[in-house]
């Protein structure tokens, strides 16, 4: 099946987002709590904000005006001093960070402001140069660089004149070639598309996927703009201050798209594997260890996404399963204690979904149910 | 960090020619300013020691407590004499000075004192501005007669084209018919409008008051060494036969005692270095003006800059570029024009105005320093741009 041949990619990207390791961690921040003005006039603007993004991920930030969003924005970008609380962008803890270091972190961001803020006297080349100068790359591995970033931006014809004779969105592609020629690890933008049309915001949207997915630049955005919401792995929505919600979207779709390569789930309508799928959690076990112990009343259904397992029923081996099997559901289906144990063989990663919820999928798709049952009785 | 390759301090300061030549406007305003003033400190100074500059002499002797040539005081002629069959002295010269009581009056104008050089034809120790002894020098051994200063005050009243010809103008001289025999060049300064040249014999006919001999007393003593001696080595030697009321002096010295008691001891000095002093600070307000305005224009710009990590040096080093290229831009003009009005003040004043170059170096180091100091106080607010506020 040619579906298959991608699906370790997709689960190796799963995993990667779901599990992700100390040093993947792009950004954390946590309990970070700020204020403007001082003395009675003194208000605070973000409430214990707390926010993970893996290297690589593209996050969009929503929220109304004075949400918090921008502030947080320049904050994570070093524009702001951190007043409570722990913030580690690229590794480094911003709190009490000394000045030297904010300017040598700042280098290694990309910044795209909402206005373009390109010098008039320099031309479009010039400006983007401003951003290869300060690493102080040799104008031999620099020039080729700056030309491609602006012949990609649809500016071939454009390198060598001034702001002046350039379309608010001309300008805005320079100022956005300027934000990520130096291949920054961290790129932040304030509406990058907003002054660009269809086609040229798409244009900017495949750059930042190729940023994020080649060279592992995380991406945060603070956008309204609905058109470009397909790229993002994670939507933050602020309110008053707060991260009201912090949704992974990529993971929901990427376990659908592994889920429906299972016999169990294919028959199941869009909407439903959605909804399984967004219930769904992804653990990890070592080998040797039991995930179902006989006798122990049940409460997750297992599907089995890497690794293998054996199952055993009172001592006695019954059976190896692989990726796409699953296991469990007899308890949760018969409310009746584990029947058998499963005990890791390698390392194992499964998709697991609570008895509630479980129950609650049977519930309402009976294509499922009958699934399950089918399955049931072809085992015995 | 090296300077950035985009020469951005360049590129604003050229962008906008309208603003360019507003901004060199300014800052050539404020060099003219300082070349004026300093042109005039000296002016006076050149003007008044220039008279010194053309003496044909090694050594001056002199009565020490004359402070300053104006002040009139005399030594005996005998002392003088006695250095003459020292060794190493070539010749002897008196210069006899009249000024105060020297009034000039020519018939329809004011009688003005002038001042009058007296020395004895037969050695001409005066040289004209071009280093030649005026020609017209051996008319004055006629009685009664003079060579006038071409560059004497227009408010004598003396009639310039018939002097050059020898023709005769009613002038009076102390009291006493003077004919002018001829003109030469020497200028004014601050305490003298006019000169009138003419011979020891004529001098002493016109200034009887100053005693039974009115040669007896000389106003500045001029030696001539022989050439190859040991100046320094002679110097010390005459010096030791000399009186104390009398002091000898290499010519440059005396030059340089005469500007210091003008710098020093009249408040001339300061008042000029008070004028060149506010060309300055107009320049430095102006030029100031200039930076602090391109700086508010690129506020996002520069706040961009900060953000995408560029530190303190980098804009320290934008905005001196810029002070520095403002300042030299801004100085050529200033130059050229300064130089055009010092032609047109010396016609009207008949002050020296030398433009040498080490002046004009001066008022280019003072033009940095000036574009500098706006520099550092514009670039607090470049500094105080705040990235934060680009989001």
């Amino acid at each position: 099946m040619a579906e298959l041949a991608t699906q370790p990619e997709t689960l190796e990207r799963l995993l990667r987002n779901w599990f992700p390791t100390a040093e993947q961690m792009s950004i954390s921040a946590h309990a970070v709590n700020h204020f403007y003005g001082e003395g009675d006039a003194r208000k605070q603007v973000l409430f214990d904000n707390r926010l993970d993004v893996r290297a690589g991920e593209i996050v969009i930030m929503t929220g109304p005006s004075g949400s918090g969003k921008t502030t947080l924005l320049t904050l994570l970008g070093t524009l702001r001093r951190v007043q409570e609380g722990s913030l580690k962008v690229l590794g480094t803890e911003l709190n009490g960070l000394e000045q030297r270091l904010v300017i040598a972190l700042r280098k290694q961001i990309g910044f795209i402001f909402q206005a373009h803020n390109l010098f008039e006297s320099l031309t479009a080349t010039q400006n983007v140069r401003m951003a290869t100068e300060l690493l102080g790359l040799p104008a031999t591995e620099a020039e080729p660089r700056i030309e491609a970033i602006l012949r990609r931006l649809g500016l071939g014809q454009r390198l060598h004149y001034k702001p002046k004779s350039l379309s608010g969105g001309q300008k805005q592609r320079v100022a956005i070639a300027r934000g990520i020629v130096h291949q920054p690890r961290l790129i932040l933008a304030d509406e990058p598309t907003a002054a660009l049309d269809a086609e040229s915001g798409r244009e900017v949207v495949t750059m930042f996927k190729e940023l994020a997915e080649r060279d592992g630049c995380t991406i945060i955005i603070v956008t309204h703009d609905n058109r470009i919401l397909d790229v993002a792995d994670r939507i933050v929505n602020m309110v008053d201050g707060r991260i009201k919600s912090n949704v992974l979207v990529q993971k929901t779709a990427l376990l659908c798209q592994i889920l429906q390569q299972y016999p169990l789930f294919r028959e199941l309508t869009p909407a439903v594997l959605a909804s399984v799928a967004d219930k769904m959690s992804l653990q990890r076990f070592s080998p040797g260890s039991e995930i179902v112990r006989q006798g122990e009343p049940g409460t997750d259904f297992y599907v089995i996404a890497q690794g293998e397992v054996e199952v055993r029923t009172s001592g006695k081996f019954l059976t190896r399963l692989d990726a796409g099997s699953y296991f469990g559901e007899v308890s949760l289906l018969t409310e009746q204690p584990r029947n058998a144990t499963v005990q890791a063989v390698g390392e194992v990663a499964c998709f697991s979904l609570a008895k509630e919820d479980f129950q609650a999928v049977v519930a309402t798709s009976g294509s499922f149910e009958q699934q399950l049952r089918q399955a049931l009785f072809e085992r015995q | 960090m090296t300077v950035a390759s985009v020469p951005l301090a360049w590129k604003n300061l050229t962008h906008d020619p309208r603003k360019l030549a507003l901004a060199l406007a300014g800052v050539a305003f404020a060099v003219l300013l300082m070349f004026q003033q300093r042109g005039f400190n000296h002016a006076l100074f050149d003007s008044t020691v220039e008279l010194v500059r053309r003496l044909d002499a090694d050594l001056l002797v002199f009565n020490r407590a004359r402070f300053a040539l104006t002040s009139e005081l005399r030594f005996p002629r005998e002392i003088l004499e006695r250095l003459a069959s020292e060794p190493g002295v070539a010749s002897v010269q008196p210069l006899y000075l009249e000024n105060k009581l020297a009034s000039a009056h020519r018939a329809g104008f004011p009688a003005r004192p002038i001042r009058v050089l007296g020395f004895e034809l037969s050695a001409l120790p005066f040289r004209d501005a071009a280093g030649e002894v005026p020609a017209s020098l051996a008319t004055l051994q006629r009685p009664d007669t003079a060579l006038l200063d071409r560059l004497s005050k227009s408010y004598y009243g003396f009639d310039l084209e018939s002097a050059q010809q020898g023709t005769e103008q009613a002038v009076e001289l102390a009291g006493r018919q003077l004919q002018i025999a001829g003109l030469f060049s020497l200028g004014c300064d601050f305490a003298h409008e006019g000169n009138l040249v003419m011979s020891s014999e004529n001098f002493a006919r016109y200034f009887r008051y100053r005693g039974l001999d009115p040669l007896a007393v000389v106003d500045l003593g001029l030696v001539k060494l022989t050439s190859g001696v040991d100046r320094e080595e002679v110097l010390a030697k005459l010096r030791a036969k000399l009186p104390s009321s009398v002091e000898l002096m290499k010519r440059e010295e005396f030059e340089q005692r005469e500007i210091g008691f003008w710098a020093r001891s009249t408040p001339i000095g300061v008042i000029f270095a008070i004028g060149a002093g506010i060309g300055f600070a107009v320049g430095v307000i102006i030029c100031y003006q200039i930076l602090a305005t391109d700086i508010a224009d690129h506020y996002r710009e520069f706040a961009t800059l900060i953000a995408m990590g560029y530190g303190k040096k980098y804009f320290f080093q934008l905005v001196l570029q810029q002070a520095w290229l403002l300042a030299i831009l801004g100085y050529l003009p200033g130059l050229v024009l300064s130089w055009m009005l010092f032609q047109l003040n010396s016609s009207w004043t008949g002050l020296l105005m030398n433009l040498t170059w080490e002046r004009a170096l001066t008022i280019l180091v003072l033009t940095l320093v000036m574009c500098s100091l706006s520099g550092l106080l514009a670039i607090r607010k470049l500094l105080a741009a705040d990235p934060a506020s680009l989001f």
